[in-house]
Parts: C-alpha cells; structure tokens; sequence
C-alpha cells in the first residue's frame, strides 16, 4: 500500500477530532517553542557577551590585587599588599611583552554643576587608558601625561553626565565639583552605552594620582595591560608575576585575569545555563510524547471497531500498525512545526526588546527540534499502534 | 477445476478457551461451497454459526482441522497473505453495519480498494456505479448516519461486493432491519445470486432461507440437517 494513502487515513482521523488533535500536540509544541525560544537567545546572549569582552580591548591581561583560586571573574582582594603605581613603572620597564599598561583607580562621587548633581563612577587612569580599553575621546582630548605627572585636576567626562549636567551647552573648560574637589572638564567621551553592566556613559575619568589623593588611596583597583599577541599571554602572566612576586617580597598576592579567561568562563556559564534550560524545555518534550501515546491509546480503543472493520476487509497487521504510528508522527511533527514557528516568534519577539543581542533561530536547533518531533511521534506511537494492530478482527468488531 | 469447491472445510475444530474454561463451539465440521452456491446457516443461538463463518471468511482460524481456497491450504498463511484473501476473494456484510462514520456513503464504499492499492479517481469511480447497483446512486456524498438502516446495509453490501468477491459473507444482515427493508435486502441478495456472486448468510429469519438453494442448520457446533432446494442434499 502507498504510504500517501497511510498518510490521508491518518490526516482524515486527526482531521475528524481536531480540538482533540491540538491539545495533544499542545505539549509538543509547548517544548519545541521552548526549546528553539531558549537556544536562540542563549546563544544569542553568548554571541553578545563574546561581543562586549572584544570590544573592551585586545589581549587584555587585568592584574588585580589579591590571590583568588580560580582564573575567572569574581574575585575577593584578601587584603594583602597592594598593587601600586610603582608596581606598574617597574612592569613597564621588565615585562616585554607587554605593550602597553594603564593603572585604574574605581571609587565614586557625587559630581556637581551648580546645584546639578549627579552620582557617577570615577575612573583615576592615565594617557593609555584610551589605547588599552579601547574608549576614546570624542570632543576635547584625553588625560595627557602631562595632566598624570602634575596631578592636575582635569576630567573627562561620559555623555549621560554631560547630558546631565549641561544640557545643550559647551562644558569644555568650565569647572564641575567632584566631592569638594574642583575639576576642569577637558574632553567628553564617545558614546558607549552599557557594557558588560558597566554604564560607561555615566562615567568621570581624572589623572590617577589625582584619584588616589582625592580618594585617599595609595592603591590601585587594578592594573589593564595589553599582551602583544595572544600567543603570548601565558609568556606575559610569568613575566608580570615574577616582577610582581619579587617585588611583593615573594609573595604572589595578585591575581591575572585574561580576557580569554573572562570570555571563557562566561560562555561555559551561560553555555551550561542553556543546555540545563534547553534540557528541562526537552523532558516537556517527552511529556508531550507521553501524551501523544496516551491519546492514541485511547483513540485506538475508540475505534477499535474501526480496525475490526479495517482487517476484514483486507488490512494487514502492518496496515493498522503504520497508520496509527503515522497518525502518532504527523501529531508531533505538526506540534513540533507549530512549535518551531511559534518559539521563531518569540525569540524575534524578544529581539524587539532587547536590541543588542543578536538573537537569532539556528538552523541547526530548527533540524534538531524537527527530528527530535518526529522520534517522539514514532516513539511514542509505536505502542498504541502494536496494541491496535494485533488486535483480533473478532473481538475488534464485537467491541461495543 | 470446475469440479474443486470454492473453498472446502474438512474436521474444522474450533476451541475457545476462557480462564480454565475449553469450551469447544464447532466440532468437526467438514463442508463444501460451490460456486455460484447460495447458502443459509441457520441455527439456535449460540450454535456456532458466526464462528463458521468468521472461518470461512478467513477473519478467524480453526484449532484444528483444514481449509482448502480453490485447493490450496490457507491455514498455515502468513496476516499479510490472510489479509490479502480477505480483500480480494471475499466480502463481509454485518448486522450493525460497520459503516465509518467520518467517511461519505462512496468513501466507504471504496475503502476496500485501499488496500488494495489502487488510485483514488479508480475507487470512487467504482464505489459509484457499485452504489448505483444498490439504489443509491443520488447518496455518494453523504455520510452513513445522513441514511436510514436499510440504505446503510445497501452502502456495506456495496462495499463488499466492490473488490469482486469471489464469496459475500453476511451474519444476519437484516437483524437489525425492518420486514420491510430486510425484504429488500433479501432480493438484492437473490439478484447478486442470479448474477452469478456466491452467498453465505447466517439468518435466523425463515423467509431468507426460502431464497436460497442450500439451507445448513447448525446445532451445538455440528451441521445437523444440510438442505438444498429443500431436499436432502
Ligand atoms: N471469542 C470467543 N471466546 C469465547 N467464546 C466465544 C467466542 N466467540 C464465540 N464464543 C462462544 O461460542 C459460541 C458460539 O458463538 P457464535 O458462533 O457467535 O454463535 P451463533 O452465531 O450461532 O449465535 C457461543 O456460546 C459464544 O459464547
Ligand atoms: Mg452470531
């Protein structure tokens, strides 16, 4: 028998209780939509995090103060010797294969403009600052060396704070008050928008000794250092820590973050953080099979008249097993295409709301969502459709 | 092989075993059907009637005993070959009609030749002169519950006589008629005969039986009187 004419038999039995047939395949197309939905924008969200740790600079090599265990983000200074500036003059003349280096100093403060305030994150950084992290002034200039060396008082200032504080208005060389401290504003930077939760816009740069005097530090948050290549980053972390290790009197009380290390780390988690959503979006999968097969159970002994009927008048066993395992396959498979549209939709959706990230519906979750469809159809078809096949055309058709 | 039956029965045993329950319903039937033949099995309930002819029809299989088709041994055939006799040499008419509900009057009636494989445009077309020939050639389109009783046993006798049957089996095909449409039922039995189709009928009804030429009266499982023309055969 041609399997197109299977297909009619099992198209015109859905056809004939369609409430039925979509609330069966309600749990199928509940877990493909979820699990297209979450791939997408987990890979999405990956694609966008690899996006924001490149742009933040190249082969970026972040040395903080304190030992942490793992090479990821997170860390506790433990309160140990502090990172200096003097441990960065000494890295610029010993580690070669670092290219360039900017001290970084993070506190924050109200800035005021007249009776505009403003609380901000300031920045205590120097000249190369611009290079390494890859930011740049977009009017004015940036904190020179001249402006480190003499601890000027000079600030470049992000857009939201610009926008904040002076509207439409010129702010190169008027004065804002950072704490009680007076700064001349000589540079506004380039628009960022937030990266990596960091609102560079709402940031105030100033000379780093600057900072530290202003804040009372004498240390620093940290140290960005660019590696000349990326083959080099592991040559480059020994160099760094044996400066830094003799320096600090032996001790190895700072730890080195790779950007490599960073995006690393982030993938694997968001990486696990799809698979296990994915996961739990596939059991809703298998329960929508579960009820795929308890559905034909039921409509096998519905019609089990029906298969009476059909064996008497020249259905082979194999007759009534393909024709319910086809009815059971065109269930999923409808669910699943149903589902794959439905979880597309969603996942576009979200694109609208969330425009950085580039959420996009692979292919290849496409293919895997529609075959996984069709082995649960067959799977869990097989079944109902074995129990309706071997059923004796006699009792079949005394069935009331 | 003018001279072989159509199908013939030798010892036909047939055992139903229920719990610890043997109760065996035929007892050795041996028996022949001619063609062209036209047959009443008749008999007390629970005689084994139906059960006969689920054997002859090849929905069912004997415990024991041998079935020869045109003198071959059919007992020891594989579903797919069963099903295939089933489809091709015989028809089956029911007392509840076993019409499918979703399907129209032609579709039903063209169902058999599904499984035979042949196209669609082909089945229907054959489904539609076959319900002509029963009297309901304005129904093709309907569905079966859209008919009364008696056009519903002509759409099923349509159906079983659309693959050419060699044999039509019926198991009271008119027990759930009136006289009136069972009387009609009956005639187009007796014209399917003139024409040349064999006919096994299980009937409790006495008028059928005058129709017929041979008339078996089962009792207990075994055929006690074998009648035809209404004389001893
Ligand atoms: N599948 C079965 N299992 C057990 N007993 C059966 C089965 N089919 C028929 N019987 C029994 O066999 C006997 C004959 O049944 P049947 O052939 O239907 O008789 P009839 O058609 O002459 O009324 C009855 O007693 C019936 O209960
Ligand atoms: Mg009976």
């Amino acid at each position: 028998m041609n399997p197109l004419e299977h297909l009619r038999i099992a198209m015109d039995a859905l056809a004939a209780n369609k409430v039925r047939s979509f609330l069966t395949m309600l749990g199928v197309i509940i877990g493909v939509a979820s699990v297209i939905m979450l791939v997408a924008i987990g890979e999405g969200a990956k694609t966008y995090i690899r996006q924001e740790l490149m742009g933040i600079g190249t082969n970026l090599l972040i040395i903080v103060p304190g030992k942490t265990e793992t090479s990821g983000m997170g860390h506790m200074p433990s309160g140990v010797q502090k990172l200096t500036l003097a441990d960065m003059r000494a890295l610029e003349k010993r580690a070669t294969l670092v290219t360039a280096m900017t001290p970084v100093v993070v506190s924050s403060a109200p800035v005021k403009l007249g009776n505009r305030l403003r609380n901000v994150q300031v920045i205590g950084t120097d000249q190369n600052f611009e290079t390494v992290r890859n930011l740049h002034v977009e009017i004015g200039s940036f904190i020179s060396k001249a402006d480190v060396d003499a601890s000027r008082r000079v600030a470049v200032i992000g857009r939201t704070v610009k926008k904040e504080l002076f509207g439409e208005s010129n702010p190169l060389g008027r004065t804002v008050k950072l704490g009680e401290t007076k700064f001349r504003v000589i540079g506004i930077m380039e628009t960022k928008g937030v990266t990596l939760g960091q609102d560079i816009d709402d940031h105030v740069f100033i000379p780093v000794e600057t900072a530290q005097e202003i804040f009372d530090q004498d240390g620093l948050t940290n140290i960005l250092t660019q590696v000349v290549n990326d083959n080099a980053i592991d040559r480059a972390k020994q160099q760094i820590t044996q400066v830094l290790v003799e320096r600090h009197a032996g001790e190895e009380d700072f730890t080195l973050v790779s950007q490599q290390a960073m995006l690393s780390t982030m993938q694997t988690i968001l990486g696990t953080f799809t698979y296990v959503l994915g996961g739990i979006a596939s059991i809703s999968l298998l329960v929508g099979g579960i009820g795929i097969m308890n559905i034909m159970l039921v409509s096998v002994r519905e019609r089990t008249r029906e298969i009476g009927l059909r064996k008497a008048i020249g259905a082979a066993q194999r007759d009534i097993l393909l024709q319910f395992i086809i009815e059971s396959v065109v269930l999923s498979m409808v669910g699943g295409l149903i589902g794959i549209v439905f979880g597309a939709g969603v996942a576009y959706g979200a694109k609208a709301f969330f425009p950085a990230i580039p959420i996009d519906v692979s292919t290849w979750s496409v293919l895997t969502a529609f075959i996984f469809a069709f082995m649960v159809g067959a799977f869990f078809g097989i079944y109902p459709a074995s129990k309706a096949a071997r059923l004796n055309p006699i009792d079949a058709l005394r069935y009331e | 092989m003018a001279d072989t039956p159509l199908i013939e029965l030798r010892e036909v045993r047939k055992v139903f075993v229920t719990g610890a329950i043997r109760y065996e319903v035929l007892k050795g039937i041996s028996l022949a059907v001619e063609r062209g033949d036209y047959i009443a099995l008749m008999g007390p309930s629970g005689s084994g009637k139906s059960t006969l002819l689920n054997i002859l029809g090849c929905l069912d299989a004997p415990t024991s005993g041998h079935y020869h088709l045109e003198a071959r041994e059919i007992v020891s055939l594989s579903d797919t070959e069963l099903a295939r006799i089933r489809n091709q040499f015989f028809g089956f008419v029911f007392q509840s009609f076993n019409l499918m509900g979703r399907y129209s009057v032609e579709e039903n009636v063209a169902l058999p030749m599904v499984y035979r494989g042949l196209p669609r445009r082909e089945r229907l077309q054959r489904a539609r002169a076959l319900l002509a020939r029963v009297g309901l050639k304005d129904f093709n389109r309907h569905l079966p519950s859209e008919l009364s009783g008696g056009m519903q046993q002509r759409v099923a006798i349509a159906r079983a006589l659309v693959n050419e049957p060699k044999v039509l089996f019926a198991d009271e095909p008119t027990g759930n008629l009136d006289s009136k449409t069972g009387q009609e039922i009956i005639s187009l039995f007796g014209e399917l005969n003139a024409e040349g189709t064999t006919l096994v009928v299980v009937t409790h009804d006495p008028r059928v039986a005058e129709h017929t030429r041979r008339v078996l009266t089962l009792t207990d499982g075994a055929i006690v009187k074998d009648l035809r023309n209404g004389m001893a055969a």
